[in-house]
């Protein structure tokens, strides 16, 4: 019964909820791991059509999906009543100002939580390492964001962000699919994918994504930018690795070509004409901080998001960097020869929320978190870019 | 396929200005008022395993993180798995000649045929068996940051005490280090994140150990680059989510999952507290202990016939009305003044002037298939009445549509007595319940002209 869990003298669990482009992860505080790690997503009930939650088009409608979804985590996954107990909210430092306010505004006035806090991610991805100085970079779907902490304090002249991540993979997929795919039906075999584009759905992509594609290793990778960016002639491509099939409801087989799988996660690493890439980002992330940082900065380096997850990932990237220290443009900047990388005690896809976690079970979160009667008086959030918050008001008065 | 509760043509208004069909809505007797699913508060009552019907108290949910110990997923499909037994014929030890039957049980999903020993996963020999389960490796290094963050913590919230007290000259130093003024550092997180560091503090904090960085991973195998991936053989996306803490990319490492409980859910009227619907304590009845749903207390319209539509010609309708109270009830419709919703307005109905009398629902005499007409005893005017059996009347009303093109919809005042039969009440046989009237705004969507 609700009301006899206060009395056996146990504190109820504290909400952990990072609310991702693509993935929602959800638990309780003091766990190893999330409860759930679901799509954030909305299904209707009337015509079956699934809604992104980031993809909305009014506050109101963000409100009504985020109550959706925050239904199905708190009567599905988690199983506690949301009523005067704290959550711990995990947003990335680029969180629009309209998302969290409406979200704020469906925590406290509908569900009645006690308490939220607001904690960035790349901080509390730092806390699962046991150190207070780190190079953070999030691969998540749409995009990727590095932020150097130095000290527990975020550099923010520092962060730096692409939009290479899940959604540039999958839109490579697509792209390639329809150039160059065959699908084998049961009437005909090896149709283009052209001809019937429908069945390239999202959940398909990720699917082709997660169990075919790899990270190719650095030499093999810059041959093969060498033919599909700079027009060198294709027999220099390596020998691609063998065709897989797929197979598609109602037997269909979709070949996926050893091309595909090799060639698209290059999306990550191809410097086009800006020359960026994930690897550009890191370094000069690190050029822009401060020179007694940097050293410190490139020897605790932290990937989380989940896209970080593929075959050869780390070893690319790696290779990347050392690679671009060789530049001319990089070399004289920085002083550092090498790159040293952690590894957090949890998979990268939900590396934050273990950070999150592992705050929740502190006793000092009720200081920090925002409670419901201050909530309600003041009727908004602060944000740390917004000019209008408290302690500056304050401070302008006691210089004057 | 449509059943009652999908058609959504009349609905009432709610109190949070949304309409909803009356079989979505709860009426809270004390506050007299209707409630939707968005107005009360939803608490979880007890939670139970979906597949033994075991309920489990709160605690020991907590406990084991709301999965069921005796029952478990298959990991491929999502199915439950059953326990299958196998013979297994073995000679005696003390005798050699005669030989002995041992049962080892093991567990199969009866969907997809995945069964324990593809994960070579030893067989048990109790029916109940300890299944070996996971652990995840960084369980030890997780408690340890746990710890040292909560001593830390103590050591923080103890400093924030004593601040209160003493003069904040410290400050200083930390605006010389970063330039900031003393009020910044009040702001929440500044000062405790950087202050997050060992002072010699009254007790004894353990050696934090950083994580060790790494300087170079492994390449890729190269099966990667001559072999065709076997897709037979990767999980898919949805099989690492379902177990986030181990992620496995090769299916000879999916473990049964234990199922996840379900609970039941009780509602509470969020101005007067009082409970609006609470089930039964056992997982295994239907019944509810208080359910206070619309449909108990509210006269029920409902569209008798479909009827067609022309512009600005009036069409006659028939509703039909039911009474779900065990006492006559009289019932008003009236025109609402001053309707916002401009939506449903696109008919004019002329309503029935005088009141309308329901009998009482009794339920022995709605299963008696005898057609009696009860016409006589309530004398009723047969152009408005169309019939009345039991409970229920048909009336007629007066639809004319003001639009040339679309729906055809219609709002009104629905005035019903309502008695609060509660124990209580009935035990007082003096005096009859108190009569107090309700009134609900009511909208229908008859057609499209």
């Amino acid at each position: 019964m609700p009301h006899f869990e206060g009395l056996l003298g146990d504190e109820p669990r504290i909400i952990i909820l990072d609310i991702g482009s693509a993935y929602t992860k959800c638990g309780l505080a003091g766990d190893t791991g999330p409860r759930c790690i679901i799509p954030s997503e909305i299904k209707n009930p009337r015509n079956q059509q699934t809604s992104k939650i980031w993809d909305y088009s009014s506050t109101d409608e963000l409100y009504e999906h985020l109550k959706e979804l925050l239904y199905t985590l708190i009567s599905r996954y988690l199983l506690v009543t949301p009523k005067d107990r704290r959550v711990v909210v995990i947003e990335s430092l680029l969180c629009p100002t309209d998302f969290r306010d409406t979200l704020a505004r469906v925590l406290f006035k509908h569900y009645e939580v006690a308490s939220i806090l607001f904690a960035p991610s790349h901080l509390l991805s730092l806390m699962t390492l046991g150190t207070k100085t780190g190079l953070v970079l999030d691969v998540g779907y749409q995009e990727s964001f590095v932020v150097p902490v130095y000290e527990g304090i975020p550099i923010l002249k520092g962060w730096r962000t692409i939009p290479l991540a899940s959604k540039a993979i999958h839109s490579r997929i697509k792209s390639q699919l329809l150039e160059h795919g065959t699908v084998s039906t049961p009437e005909q075999k090896h149709q283009p994918v052209a001809s019937m584009p429908d069945i390239l759905t999202d959940e398909l992509l990720e699917d082709i994504k997660v169990c075919c594609c790899f990270v190719t290793e650095y030499s093999r990778g810059q041959q093969i930018q060498e033919v599909t960016m700079r027009g060198g002639h294709a027999n220099k491509l390596p020998p691609p690795p063998p065709d897989t099939d797929y197979q598609i409801d109602g037997g269909s087989v979709l070949n996926i070509s050893g091309r595909i799988r090799e060639h698209t996660c290059e999306v990550l690493f191809e410097q086009d004409n800006d020359e960026t890439s994930i690897a550009t980002l890191l370094i000069d992330a690190i050029v822009a901080c401060p020179i007694d940082t940097r050293k410190d900065l490139a020897s605790n380096i932290l990937v989380t998001g989940g896209t970080s997850m593929m075959p050869g990932f780390y070893h690319r990237l790696q290779l990347e960097l050392s690679h671009l220290l060789k530049k001319p443009c990089y070399a004289q900047q920085l002083g550092i020869k090498k790159f040293l990388f952690h590894k957090a005690p949890a998979k990268e896809n939900y590396t934050a929320w273990l950070g999150g976690a592992l705050l929740g079970a502190l006793e000092t979160l009720p200081s920090k978190s925002l409670s419901r009667d201050v909530y309600l008086q003041k009727g908004k959030l602060s944000d740390w870019c917004c000019i209008d918050s408290d302690f500056l008001l304050e401070d302008k008065n006691n210089k004057s | 396929m449509a059943t009652f509760a999908t058609v959504e043509l009349v609905k009432y208004l709610c109190t949070c200005e949304k309409k909803f069909p009356i079989c979505r809505l709860y009426l809270c007797k004390h506050c007299l008022k209707l409630r939707c699913i968005d107005c009360v508060q939803h608490e979880v009552d007890t939670p139970y395993c979906p597949n033994c019907l075991e309920i489990m108290p709160a605690q020991e949910a907590k406990l084991k993180k709301n999965r069921c110990s005796n029952c478990f997923d298959c990991p491929v499909c999502g199915h439950t798995l059953m326990t299958r037994a196998s013979g297994h014929i073995s000679p005696n030890p003390e005798d050699p000649n005669k030989s002995v039957t041992k049962k080892t049980y093991y567990l199969a999903c009866g969907f997809c045929r995945w069964n324990t020993r593809d994960i070579n996963m030893p067989d048990q020999t109790v029916a109940t068996g300890n299944w070996p389960m996971l652990e995840n490796p960084h369980v030890k290094r997780i408690n340890n940051l746990l710890e040292n963050y909560k001593l830390m913590a103590q050591v923080e919230k103890a400093d924030r005490e004593r601040k209160k007290y003493v003069k904040r000259r410290s400050h200083l130093y930390l605006q010389d280090k970063f330039n900031l003024s003393p009020s910044v550092m009040k702001r929440k997180g500044l000062s405790s994140f950087s202050s997050l560091s060992l002072k010699e503090g009254d007790k004894t904090i353990e050696d934090l150990e950083p994580s060790v960085p790494v300087e170079s991973f492994d390449p890729l195998p190269n099966d990667y680059y001559t072999q065709p991936a076997a897709l037979e053989k990767t999980t898919r996306l949805v099989h690492r989510l379902s177990v986030p803490e181990f992620q496995p990319e090769d299916i000879s490492k999916l473990h049964p999952i234990n199922k996840h409980l379900i609970m039941k859910k009780s509602l509470r009227c969020r101005e007067c507290e009082h409970n609006l619907s609470k089930s039964d304590f056992n997982p295994c009845s239907i019944k509810f202990k208080i359910q206070l749903t619309a449909l108990h207390w509210v006269p029920e319209i409902r569209i008798m016939t479909p009827s067609t539509f022309t512009y600005n010609k009036e069409t006659l309708v028939t509703l039909t009305m039911s009474n779900p109270s065990v006492f006559n009830t009289t019932v008003t419709l009236s025109q609402i003044e001053n309707e916002t919703d401009v939506d449903y307005c696109t008919a004019k109905v002329e309503l029935p002037k005088k009141e309308l009398v329901l009998a009482s629902r009794d339920e022995p005499s709605m299963h008696v298939y005898e057609d009696s007409s009860q016409a006589h005893e309530f004398k009723d005017d047969p152009k408005l009445i169309v019939f009345r059996k039991g409970n229920k009347i048909g009336f007629v009303v007066k639809v004319t549509p003001v639009v040339p093109k679309g729906d055809v919809k219609i709002c009104f005042l629905l005035k019903h007595e309502f008695r609060n039969t509660t124990v209580a009440a009935l035990q007082s046989e003096s005096k009859e319940p108190e009569i107090k009237w309700l009134e609900h705004k009511v909208y229908l969507c008859l057609g499209t002209i």
